[in-house]
């Protein structure tokens, strides 16, 4: 890039964050001086201009200059909403998150930017934590993130239909992400699979939403939680073999009975059959549903007419 | 942390990197050159060239007290007059997640903690953002015993051979293993152990979540039979290098997710949403799970392995004879 296009780009951020009303296209060209003469040369060096600050998250704000008629574009960049609130990072904190960024990665998002903004590459690059984390996906992440944090709604095609949601929170477990939102249509709490998504996310205009003091406490997103139904508690019978995995996978809260053979009784709450059928059938025969009934039952009669 | 390696900077990237930089120098007082650009990741010739283009940076009417005065001394530099740029531009989305998101998951490591800087810079930075702490965003790697991966990556790091009793998934038995550990890693949403494994004599993956304990050694891996150090691995398809018999089954609409999350050598697509799938069978319970789980959804059309044919079957019975027995 030319040292002219830099300085053009510098001035022109400049020019539109100490103006305090909009200015037409035609009030940068003249304040500016840096443009071609000629006209679509400069009509097109300013679309790309335009394009190259929103590239950068310049928010490029625009509304009718006042009293002009007909019409003509203004363009401003609010100071509030350009400005990096300070967050005041000691080096010691700036160092840590380079060291954690250097260990965990997002597909195609680079931590480098942000931490320049935040004041610097500080400390060691390399953790050597002696542990290495795959990138993780990324896909739709960042725009439902920055939707949290404005707290506006969006919109997705999920399960081929069209869904309006507020969203809340995102959570990475077993290598998906899920997004709990409050579903406009359904009028409650819901959690997605952003790989089942069948759209991109559009964030919305709408009005900033309110977001409840602690949206539902410790998200569970186990697959036997991801239905509709009243919630039934299960007691589950786990062989002593696949006990430490369950204990470990539900919690130690979860366990009802321990018993001399190492078997273990634990307490799985339950909204998905289907999903709690599946995943008691992969235990095979070293676990059993023992109550409430119709869950046992419904184990059996699934297996019956496999046999058939 | 990776950075593109692009042969040029681009417009936005370059200016995005000035604006990150202004302000940090005029806050200053008189940093050293080699400072700014250890620090801001920029070569040393770049910089200058960045700096003098700075002089003719200003607001109207661009007299010399609104243009930025870059004043420079031996190797430090000060800059004045740049009001206008006197905090960086916001964290993009983008920006702010990576951050988030990599702090969040770099918590739950061995050695991670609860109120150390890393704890408080996610704090500030979450007020900065406009979430709380620890609401926005939630990252597990995987599922771990506690104190199994502080060992494991000792054990990696020091060179020594571990003993872990590890359950067999596919195979579904138990056992005790001696293993040199090569690498340690996460691969979406679990944690991973490559290694030497004596018992079988070579190299295997194994999940670390099925670790039901891990004894560090007082030996030293074997340096012959090592595997190859460090680094990190797609664990899909690990195992099934060299003869594994193959299967060909059919599932339905219901059973979309098995061509998803398992290797498949083939898939092709039959009416009313069924396909059908050729893939590896490393040991008959993995099928035996697969085809209980999807029922009438799944059938099994052909298999290297006879025994394989009527693998649903015969492993419903095994249950069933356990709930007929209870």
């Amino acid at each position: 890039m030319s040292a002219a296009k830099l300085e053009r780009l510098l001035n022109l951020t400049a020019l539109l964050l100490a103006t305090t009303r909009p200015l037409s296209a035609q009030d940068i060209r003249v304040r500016l001086g840096a443009y071609p003469d000629e006209t679509d040369a400069f009509r097109r060096a300013f679309e790309r201009d335009k394009d190259d600050l929103r590239a950068m998250g310049v928010p490029l704000e625009i509304t009718p200059v006042p009293g002009v008629v007909p019409a003509v574009d203004g363009y401003r960049v609010p100071k509030d909403r350009y400005y990096l609130r300070d967050p005041g990072l000691s080096p010691e904190e700036l160092a840590a998150l380079r060291m954690a960024a250097s260990v965990v990665q997002l597909e195609g998002l680079s931590a480098r930017e942000g931490l320049l903004k935040l004041g610097g590459l500080v400390g060691e690059d390399d953790g050597g934590v002696g542990l290495a984390v795959g990138a993780l996906p990324a896909g739709d992440v960042a725009p439902l993130f920055g939707a949290i944090a404005a707290r506006t709604p969006v919109r997705f095609t999920y399960r081929g239909e069209v869904r309006t949601v507020d969203p809340y929170r995102l959570d990475f477990q077993r290598g998906r992400w899920y997004l709990t939102a409050f579903d406009h249509a359904r009028g409650g709490e819901r959690a997605f699979r952003l790989d089942r998504f069948d759209s991109g996310t559009e964030v919305l205009d709408g009005p900033r939403f309110e977001r409840p003091p602690r949206s539902r406490e410790g998200v569970q997103l186990e697959p036997w939680q991801l239905g509709e139904g009243e919630p039934e508690v299960a007691r589950l019978a786990v062989d002593a073999a696949q006990a430490p995995w369950i204990v470990q996978h539900l919690g130690p809260g979860s366990v009802l009975e321990e018993r001399d053979d190492g078997s273990v009784v634990v307490a799985v709450t339950v909204t998905n059959r289907d999903n709690f059928r599946s995943f008691v059938l992969t235990f095979l025969d070293h676990a059993e549903v023992l109550e409430p009934a119709d869950l046992r039952e419904d184990v059996v009669a699934w297996l019956e007419a496999l046999v058939a | 942390m990776t950075s593109p390696a692009a042969a040029r900077t681009t417009a936005p990237d370059r200016v995005a990197r000035l604006l990150a930089v202004i302000p940090w120098i005029a806050a200053h007082d008189g940093p050293t050159l080699d400072e700014v650009c250890a620090r801001f990741g920029i070569p040393r010739r770049k910089l200058e060239e960045d700096l003098a283009v700075l002089t003719l940076v200003g607001v109207p009417p661009y007299t010399p007290d609104t243009l930025i005065e870059v004043t420079i001394e031996g190797d430090r530099v000060w800059l004045r007059f740049a009001d206008v740029f006197a905090r960086p531009l916001h964290l993009t989305p983008e920006q702010g997640l990576a951050l988030v998101a990599a702090g969040t998951a770099s918590q739950s490591l061995p050695g991670g903690d609860g109120e150390g800087p890393l704890a408080t810079a996610l704090a500030k930075l979450a007020r900065v953002l406009g979430v709380e702490p620890g609401e926005a965003v939630s990252v597990a790697l995987g599922e771990t015993r506690p104190g199994v991966l502080e060992a494991l990556r000792g054990a990696a790091t020091d060179g020594r051979r571990v003993r872990i009793d590890y359950y067999t998934y596919g195979r579904d038995v138990r056992s005790t293993r001696d293993v040199d550990p090569a690498a340690v890693f996460a691969h979406e949403g679990a944690w991973y152990l490559r290694g030497w494994c004596h018992a079988a004599g070579g190299e295997r993956l194994f999940r670390v979540d099925r670790f039901v304990d891990v004894e560090v050694l007082d030996e030293p891996v074997t340096a012959g039979a090592a595997a190859e150090r460090g680094g990190r691995g797609d664990p899909r398809g690990f195992a099934l290098a060299g003869r594994v018999p193959r299967a060909t089954i059919e599932v339905g609409p219901a059973g979309r997710w098995v061509a998803e999350t398992y290797p498949v050598d083939e898939v092709t697509p039959l009416d009313d949403g069924w396909s059908r799938l050729r893939l590896p069978v490393t040991a008959a319970p993995w099928l035996e799970r697969l085809l209980v789980r999807l029922g009438p959804q799944a059938r099994v059309v052909e298999a290297d392995d006879p025994d394989l044919l009527d693998a649903g079957p015969r492993a419903a019975r095994r249950i069933l004879d356990r709930y007929r027995a209870g």
